[in-house]
């Protein structure tokens, strides 16, 4: 047990020396099982992860999900989407801010990022709160807050990576970010209500929009939402009826959303042969770093295992009993 | 991207652009695979056989194609919080050449590794399921791309040492 803690020590003192997490967790784990086993023990345990892990069948769904992520992107919705929830809430107090959480919120529902989700908005969002006066720290702050929903709403690509290591349904995690994420939204609206209610100044209430000026903005968006349903509906077997006959597992559904938000952006005409090879060379750089990150923890997690650390761990905490006659 | 004037140009142009065409390639084809296998199945019966082998097999192609490329310019995934620090006392440059040359050196017995376990997968003759392909063949690709991988971050720490203005901007 004490050569997996050492381990974990080590993995943290080697990323904030800044080796990249993979070659950290990897080294790590290399080193760590050669102790337990054998120089060549090692060697061929880190080998046999690196051929296994980039032919894994589920692990497909990491690229596609990007992939539908940066189409949806380069098609312009996440403009469309802010647009539309600015049609409706932009004439409260603060009511960029709530919109752009809002937005946040669905354009979570397409991409599987917070990084992603906080990028777009910002580039979005960003230059017409500032143009309608709104302070940098309330701007600011419901990009961040907004951008957490991407991992949380599905799809996500952590969510996926998280079920794929411990083998945990990718269905079932995506469908426990849903009701948090609308949690999420709620809750941000609320705060954003509540810094302008104390400082009004923070953020003016735009310009009312009529009500043909809303459908016209909500136009714009359907295309999304029939996106999001046609994947997550998928997923979970709710299109699986005469004559659609759709049922995925999650790298189709990753597949059909990115192959739909290929078609979509294609639609609108705002995708170029370059932004399309810009998109594919993003996605698989993104992918290759994702892949390397998830054998360096696979490595990891085998020394790990090996050196009886969650074993211990869970003795240890049988052991305890926290609560007088609980245990 | 420039135009190349010189055959060494010519070639450093072709190590960086192929690969990456490769990868994006495979990528789209798999977005294109996994529309048509969907489709196939739910409108006449009749899913992609094999669909699976052939996912495997492109997702290797995406991973090891960009994983050079990914590396040699510093873009894997890394924790910059003591960069401010690092900077400060002048030895930024210094980490970076060192966990260059790190990543390097100890890639390289995995990925010699690699081999073998390609030529014992060869010897033993085992194909895909579906596809027929022999196995192996994918994994001399990915053995090659492995050790590439290891020369490009070795590359890298040459280059930080010698001419680092090629590679400045592209952290991230």
């Amino acid at each position: 047990m004490v050569e997996g803690i050492i381990g974990f020590a080590a993995v943290l003192a080697l990323v904030l020396l800044r080796v990249p997490i993979a070659f950290a967790m990897g080294f790590v784990g290399m080193v760590g099982y050669m102790f337990e086993t054998s120089f060549r023990g090692a060697i061929s345990m880190v080998a046999r992860l690196i051929i296994d892990t980039s032919q894994d069948y589920g692990l497909s769904v990491v690229p596609l999900f990007i992939l539908m992520g940066l189409f949806v992107n380069k098609g312009g919705i996440s403009r469309e989407l802010y647009a539309a929830s600015n049609a409706f809430l932009g004439h409260f107090k603060g009511g960029l801010a709530m919109a752009t959480i809002v937005a946040c919120g669905g354009f979570a529902a397409i991409s599987g990022s917070s990084l992603a989700t906080a990028a777009t908005m910002s580039k979005v969002a960003m230059p017409e709160m500032r143009r309608y006066g709104y302070d940098d720290r309330l701007s600011t702050a419901s990009i961040a807050a907004g951008g957490t929903l991407g991992i949380l709403i599905p799809p996500s690509v952590i969510l996926v990576i998280y079920g794929l290591l411990t083998e945990t349904s990718i269905g079932k995690l995506f469908i426990a970010g849903i009701v948090p994420g609308f949690l999420g939204i709620l809750f941000y609206l609320f705060a954003v209500r509540y810094s302008v209610m104390r400082r009004p100044e923070a953020g003016p209430a735009g310009p009312r929009s009529g009500w043909s000026e809303r459908f016209a903005a909500l136009r714009g968006v359907w295309a999304v939402l029939l996106l999001f349903f046609l994947v997550i509906g998928g997923l979970y077997g709710a299109l699986d009826f005469w004559p659609l006959n759709l049922a995925f597992s999650p790298t189709e559904a990753a597949g059909m959303g990115a192959m739909g938000a290929f078609l979509i952006a294609l639609a609108r005409r705002r995708l170029s042969l370059r932004d399309t090879i810009d998109v594919l060379v993003e996605t698989s750089m993104t992918t290759a770093s994702l892949f390397a990150v998830l054998i360096g923890a696979w490595v990891f997690s085998n020394f790990v295992n090996y050196a009886g650390l969650p074993e211990a761990l869970r003795g240890r905490s049988k052991a305890i009993s926290f609560i007088p006659g609980w245990s | 991207m420039k135009t190349a004037r010189t055959l060494p140009a010519l070639a450093v142009w072709l190590a960086r652009s192929l690969p990456v065409a490769l990868a994006s390639g495979a990528l789209l084809l798999l977005m294109l695979l996994t529309f048509t296998d969907v489709m196939l199945r739910s409108t006449i019966n009749a899913p992609i056989q094999f669909a699976a082998d052939l996912t495997r097999l492109l997702m290797a192609i995406v991973v090891f194609s960009a994983m050079p490329l990914l590396s040699y310019q510093g873009n894997q995934i890394s924790v910059d919080l003591l960069d401010g620090i690092f900077a400060r006392l002048r030895i930024r440059r210094l980490v970076e050449i060192t966990v260059a040359l790190f990543c390097g050196v100890m890639l390289v017995w995995p990925a010699l590794r690699v081999f073998d376990l390609a030529k014992r997968s060869q010897s033993y003759g085992d194909r895909m399921e579906y596809l027929k392909l022999p196995v192996h063949y994918v994994e001399w690709f990915i053995a090659a791309m492995t050790l590439v991988t290891a020369l490009a971050l070795l590359w890298r720490a040459v280059m930080l040492i010698v001419a680092p203005h090629h590679l400045e901007g592209r952290h991230g």
